[in-house]
């Protein structure tokens, strides 16, 4: 058996696979960034034609677009949604999935739910769509607006009878909602980084010297991971 | 499948702060040394570079550095009589994993506990009487004092490069600094960083009151550095970027920035890495150490690794669940108090009040882990316990780390969680909001501890650890009183609006919001083997050549962030070893 | 007609037989410079130590390759030629080479067989090294080397510049007498004179080319000396005159760049750092404080604008700390990608992040170092006084070729500086480059 790290112990730190990404880094190059396809005709890769309708429609009014600052839709919350369930957050790739399960224990000792990510989201939509149908009449998409509000206010409250495997379903949506909105661009959501700009937060400029302590507003828009600018 | 491999002088567990101290230290001594780490190699350039890095979703949100719940994880209950759940998702703290392990993402504050903290039974026993303290509270004294280890925090501040204001020098008290501190050799290594506008505006207010603020002492370099290994530290440029993440700009103290290329040129230091220690094996009579057995991720087997000397220097919590698995001192019992390993595990009483200011531009994203003016006027050695009817003290302090928005934005009470009023909320009120917070003791009670779960297992089939942990009615006491005292002070800072989150009556421990990654106790030491896990000198009292690095020792509890102290009996212990333990291995005690 | 004729054909024959005379009558080989006794031996370590200041693992070491086997190949303007295997073995490295073989390959760049060495061997500063070095070096590579066989690869040269033996003529035109002799009397100066110019072969890259492509100058006393060069590509600057990258530089400054790679000013860059790496790191504090002196001597009255620059606020800080959202593309991209470590006013950190201000890989002639700098980044080398491998990371996937145009162009005209600008073509052109190099 090679004691491969015994080798590499001292030598790595001098570049190793750096080089590696170097290369890939050289030959990708940067490029100006070619403009987003509209939202309607995104193919998402996890959710459900049915799932993307509520997701849609659930994240737009989480995040409304009317009044100041953009709203979910235009900054493309859903698609980091669906990213996201797709990806190592949606299979629990980092959280301990071992039984026994126990979903009712108390809130405080945290999720005990025997589901991923992504597996309380398909549940929990079907249930809470169930809960729309019987208490309003209507999938969730297609109530007026209002209504929505109020269906989305019984789901964080807890009132929409949803089983204990479930019961992060809202939190969840809540949180990856607002992380679609402020995450980097590359992530799929914070459109031409237009939550950054809406709050004033400059993105990964990651360096500030010059203004701390400084009480006056900063003026210079933000850049994202990649390098554009806004 | 399993190996053995040749023996070595030497086995560290963990490869963070301790184990790179430990490492470099005993290298220096021209021994055959191991380092163990159970996750990946990490180096600033590639891992920490910019803007890499900069991804508040992978690494502030995502824990990308942080040690997966998948891989190693422990359950919790509130207190004996309650089933203990796992912790599925990381949360209430956030341990690292890695190279270099919390030792990369931490906020770099770097104190030193007050001369009272080392000897808290005796000192409130002397002070207030015995009485004072409540039949269930088992605090001790360390074993050490403040003056014994002054010299290894001065050790640690100079190789950390800390920047911050001398307030005790040798007994005399320097303006500007902390009136209330032990005496110190000698200033900091670097001044002070420049201040943030909520610190400024903070410490004004508390010098208007009477208060002493000073600098938060801080591993962000104000100027670069080079420390006693030639290691170098740039200086720390606001990025706002500190805590959860690496450094992108060799700012920030850490095992990469002051250690580890010094210690890889030794060519009797090795290391690997994805590498998680299974057991300390112990020898048939069980007095000494024959080495460890450890899982090789990459071969995919078992591999058992002699060694003379084995050092525990993971973090905590994996110390202490490794001394419990292995049979390192007897298991503590909560029933009878008999027994020392899980011992006094303890956790730390933070809360805070935050101020709204529509006219203030705080620009919350340039700011530094560790910025920010403190003040100690209510620290455990200023208050008169029996007068307030509790144990403990704090410090509090204003500095603003980060303006990262997932992370949070606070909003004035009554703003909506979500929809249109949110938006118009954050619209509003980024950036124009600061904090003063408060950060204090936690003291030890006969049931908080840790010991091994009777149902849950981790990916090797070991029991997991098991911690009982809940708020004492002490420290919520203490807490409320810091309450009293940073809402007077916020008051007269005129905001517009303020709100206070502080823990009180009747609290319990909730492990999914992040609190803080300062899990004290399990391991704690002492001078006598039937009270505590490890010597004054951190060695273990049953097999002399176990030492156990790391807050694990804290008997209870201090009331600032730990790392200082973690980094000073990492050094006091290598003198031991260093001095007297290898030209005469022994119990040193 | 015939007696034309007949003097045509004697002409071409005698300067046939001439030709052949030149190619075939053995090299007349440079004999010892000093005589030493036939059972001198160096002292433990001297061959090492020699092996150390003339540098000898830079060039004759492969990147992946085992120590002294060769096979590193070396840009020179006319093709690729590779290093050879100087590991005492027989059938493809130095094994059997007499002294006298020895010395001539360092002094004259002949092989035993009379083949000659293209001068990217620096022969002509090798003439310069005192007979002990020379023996030294000679023990330390027959006895203390262990022999390696390795093959190395033939050098990929154009006709004519593959005709190894015109070089004979070269050689009449460019070598100037062995040996050395110092200008200086204060020995602490000599003994740096005589590591820069011999052994050290600062000039090999530091000292513009002739016509001939040789050295301008081999000599301190000539101003072309040292007076700047380029190694593939990049500048390597000028450390005397005008422009010279040390100026102003105390000889602590100088002490610390070869022994660490760093200093409050620079860190190197480009193949300096194999010279970091592989020799200047090992030197004893006596010879770095002497080749340090020497060229303080070299920059005597230079230095003094600088220091003014240093103290005042530029126009280019204040524009950086506006944070103006109007300021010009290449500022913002500074604050986007450099800022963090190199700061508003361009002066980075002492030892760990360069100044740009004046910083002569920046201002070079050739923007070559600065595009490849910003594209692929640059990792200082690890030494027992700085151990850290401190390391820029490339740009290239963040910045277009006109974006690292723009920002070189920034770069090369803010604070004091006052270089040209930077076209998007010659970054396209290095981008190409750099990729065709890694794959």
């Amino acid at each position: 058996m090679t004691p491969r790290f015994l080798q590499t112990s001292r030598r790595a730190f001098l570049g190793g696979s750096a080089a590696a990404a170097a290369l890939a880094a050289l030959s990708e190059g940067a490029q100006a960034q070619q403009p987003l396809p509209p939202l309607e005709e995104y193919a998402p890769v996890f959710l459900t034609p049915a799932e993307w309708a509520f997701v849609m429609a659930a994240t737009a009014r989480i995040i409304p677009s009317d009044g100041d600052g953009p709203g979910a839709q235009e900054t493309r919350v859903p698609v980091f949604i669906d990213r996201q369930l797709a990806g190592d957050f949606g299979a629990a790739t980092d959280l301990y999935m071992q039984g026994p399960f126990t979903p009712d224990a108390d809130m405080n000792l945290g999720t005990q739910s025997p589901l991923t990510p992504a597996e309380i989201y398909r549940q929990g939509i079907a249930a809470f769509e169930t809960w729309c149908s019987n208490e309003l009449g209507a999938a969730f998409a297609d109530l007026p607006a209002d209504q929505q509000d109020s269906a989305l206010q019984a789901l964080a409250d807890d009132d929409v009878g949803l089983e204990p495997e479930l019961r992060e379903f809202w939190t969840l949506l809540l949180q990856n909602t607002k992380e679609g909105y402020f995450a980097d661009p590359r992530h799929g959501g914070n459109a031409g980084m237009q939550a950054w700009v809406y709050i004033g937060f400059p993105g990964a400029r990651a360096n500030f010297h010059e203004w701390a302590g400084r009480d006056e507003a900063y003026p210079l828009g933000p850049v994202d991971i990649a390098g554009e600018r806004a | 499948m399993a190996r053995t491999d040749p023996k070595k002088d030497v086995v560290i567990v963990g490869l963070g702060w301790t184990g790179s101290i430990m490492g470099i230290e005993l290298a220096q001594e021209g021994l055959e040394i191991l380092a163990l780490e159970r996750g990946p190699d990490r180096a600033t350039v590639p891992d920490f570079k910019y803007p890499k890095v900069i991804d508040e979703l992978e690494y502030g949100i995502r824990f990308g550095f942080m040690q997966k719940p998948r891989n190693s994880t422990i359950t919790v209950r509130r207190n004996g009589d309650e089933v203990a759940q796992p912790m599925r998702r990381l949360g209430s703290f956030l341990p690292g994993d890695g190279v270099g392990g919390a030792g990369i993402h931490w906020n770099g504050q770097t104190w030193r506990p007050m001369e009272n903290e080392y000897r808290l039974r005796s000192y409130v026993e002397e002070e207030f009487g015995a009485d004072a303290i409540p039949e269930d509270m088992t605090i001790q004294d360390w074993g050490v004092t403040a003056e014994e280890l002054e010299p290894y925090f001065d050790r640690f501040e100079y190789m950390a490069g800390i920047s911050g204001q001398a307030g005790n020098i040798n007994g005399e008290i320097i303006e500007g600094g902390n009136p209330f501190e032990a005496p110190r050799s000698r200033d900091y290594p670097l001044p002070p960083l420049k201040q943030t506008v909520d610190a400024k505006m903070f410490a004004g207010a508390a010098k208007s009151m009477g208060y002493h603020p000073f600098p938060r002492p801080a591993a962000n370099a104000s100027e670069a550095w080079t420390n006693e290994y030639g290691m170098q530290l740039g200086p720390c440029n606001f990025c706002g970027f500190c805590e959860r993440y690496g450094c992108i700009n060799y700012s920030k103290s850490s095992p990469q920035t002051c250690i580890l290329d010094a210690l890889k040129r030794y060519p009797n230091f090795s290391y690997r890495v994805n590498s998680e220690v299974l057991r300390v094996d112990l020898a048939p009579d069980g007095q000494t150490a024959t080495g460890v057995t450890y899982w090789d991720d990459e071969a995919g087997e078992e591999v058992t690794q002699p060694a003379d000397l084995v050092i525990l220097a993971a973090y905590q919590l994996h110390n202490v669940h490794l001394m419990l698995l292995s049979g390192i001192g007897d298991p503590y019992d909560p029933r009878t108090g008999q027994g020392v390993t899980g011992k006094n595990y303890a956790y730390q009483m933070n809360g805070g009040t935050t101020l709204f200011y529509k006219d203030v531009d705080f620009n919350p994203f340039a700011g530094a882990g560790s910025v920010g003016m403190a003040i100690d006027d209510f620290a455990i050695n200023q208050i008169d316990f029996g007068a307030e009817g509790f144990i403990g003290g704090s410090y509090i302090v204003a500095g603003n780390s980060n303006g990262q928005p997932i992370r949070g934005i606070s909003l004035p009470e009554g703003t909506p969680k979500w929809g249109a009023g949110w938006k118009q909320g954050i619209g509003e009120w980024y950036g124009h909001s600061m904090s003063i917070g408060s950060h204090g003791s936690c003291l030890a009670y006969r049931d908080c501890h840790l010991d091994l779960d009777p149902t849950y297992t981790d990916r090797h089939g070991r029991p997991l650890m098991r911690m009982t942990f809940d708020w004492k009615p002490n420290d919520i006491r203490m807490t409320q009183f810091m309450k009293g005292k940073i809402e007077e002070i916020a008051q007269s800072m005129n905001p517009d609006s303020w709100q206070s989150s502080f823990k009180s009556e009747g609290a319990r421990y909730d492990i999914r919001p992040y609190q803080t990654t300062h899990n004290v106790g399990g391991a704690i030491m002492g001078t006598d083997p039937n009270t505590s896990a490890v010597n004054r000198y951190l060695q273990a009292w049953g097999q002399h050549n176990v030492f156990v690095l790391g807050a694990g020792a804290f008997p209870q509890n201090i009331q600032y962030n730990p790392t200082g102290a973690v980094g000073a009996l990492a050094y006091w212990a290598a003198r031991a070893i260093r001095e007297d333990y290898l030209p005469n291995p022994g119990p040193l005690a | 007609m015939r007696t034309y004729l007949k003097i045509l054909v004697g002409l071409i024959v005698v300067g046939a037989i001439a030709l052949l005379a030149f190619i075939l009558v053995p090299v007349q080989r440079t004999p010892a410079q000093a005589q030493l006794p036939d059972d001198w031996q160096p002292e433990e370590g001297q061959g090492e130590y020699a092996m150390r200041i003339a540098d000898c693992a830079a060039c004759h070491t492969a990147p992946d390759g085992e120590q002294f086997t060769g096979g590193r190949a070396i840009e020179s303007p006319l093709g690729v030629i590779y290093s050879s295997n100087i590991t005492p073995d027989d059938a493809t490295g130095i094994g059997g080479w007499s002294l006298d073989d020895f010395r001539a390959a360092l002094y004259d760049g002949v092989r035993p067989d009379g083949t000659h060495l293209y001068p990217a061997m620096p022969y002509e500063n090798y003439r310069k090294l005192s007979e002990e070095d020379v023996r030294a070096l000679y023990h330390y590579f027959t006895e203390e080397v262990e022999p390696v066989r390795n093959e190395t690869p033939e050098a990929e040269l154009p006709f004519p510049f593959d005709q190894r033996w015109t070089l004979r003529g070269w050689k009449w035109l460019a070598l100037d007498d062995p040996g050395f002799a110092a200008d200086a009397d204060d020995p602490v100066l000599a003994r740096g004179e005589y590591l820069v110019e011999g052994p050290g072969h600062c000039s090999a890259c530091h000292t513009p080319r002739n016509t001939i492509m040789a050295e301008a100058a081999v000599d301190a006393s000539d101003e072309a000396f040292l007076s700047g060069g380029e190694i593939a590509g990049w500048t390597a600057p000028a450390l005397r005159g005008p422009d010279s990258a040390i100026a102003g530089w105390s000889q602590d400054d100088l002490v610390s760049i070869f022994s660490t790679g760093r200093n409050a000013h620079a860190a190197v860059n480009g193949e300096m750092q194999l010279v970091i790496r592989d020799s200047t790191q090992f030197m004893s504090d006596e010879d770095l404080t002497a080749m340090s002196a020497f060229l303080v001597g070299l920059n005597e009255g230079t230095g003094q604008a600088r220091a003014e620059s240093e103290t005042t606020e530029t126009e280019t800080e204040a524009l950086i700390a506006s944070a103006d959202p109007d300021m010009p593309l290449g500022t913002r991209l500074y604050i986007d990608n450099c800022n963090a470590c190199h700061f508003a006013n361009g002066r980075g950190a002492d030892e760990v992040f360069p100044e740009l201000d004046g910083n002569s890989l920046v201002t070079a002639e050739s923007p070559t170092g600065l595009i490849s700098m910003i594209l692929e980044g640059s990792e200082l080398p690890s030494t027992p006084k700085r151990p850290y491998s401190l390391r820029m990371p490339g740009f290239a996937d963040r910045l277009t070729d006109e974006e690292v145009a723009e920002l070189a162009s920034f770069v090369r005209q803010g604070w004091s500086n006052d270089a040209g600008p930077v076209s998007a073509a010659s970054v396209a052109e290095l981008r190409g480059k750099a990729q065709a190099k890694m794959e």
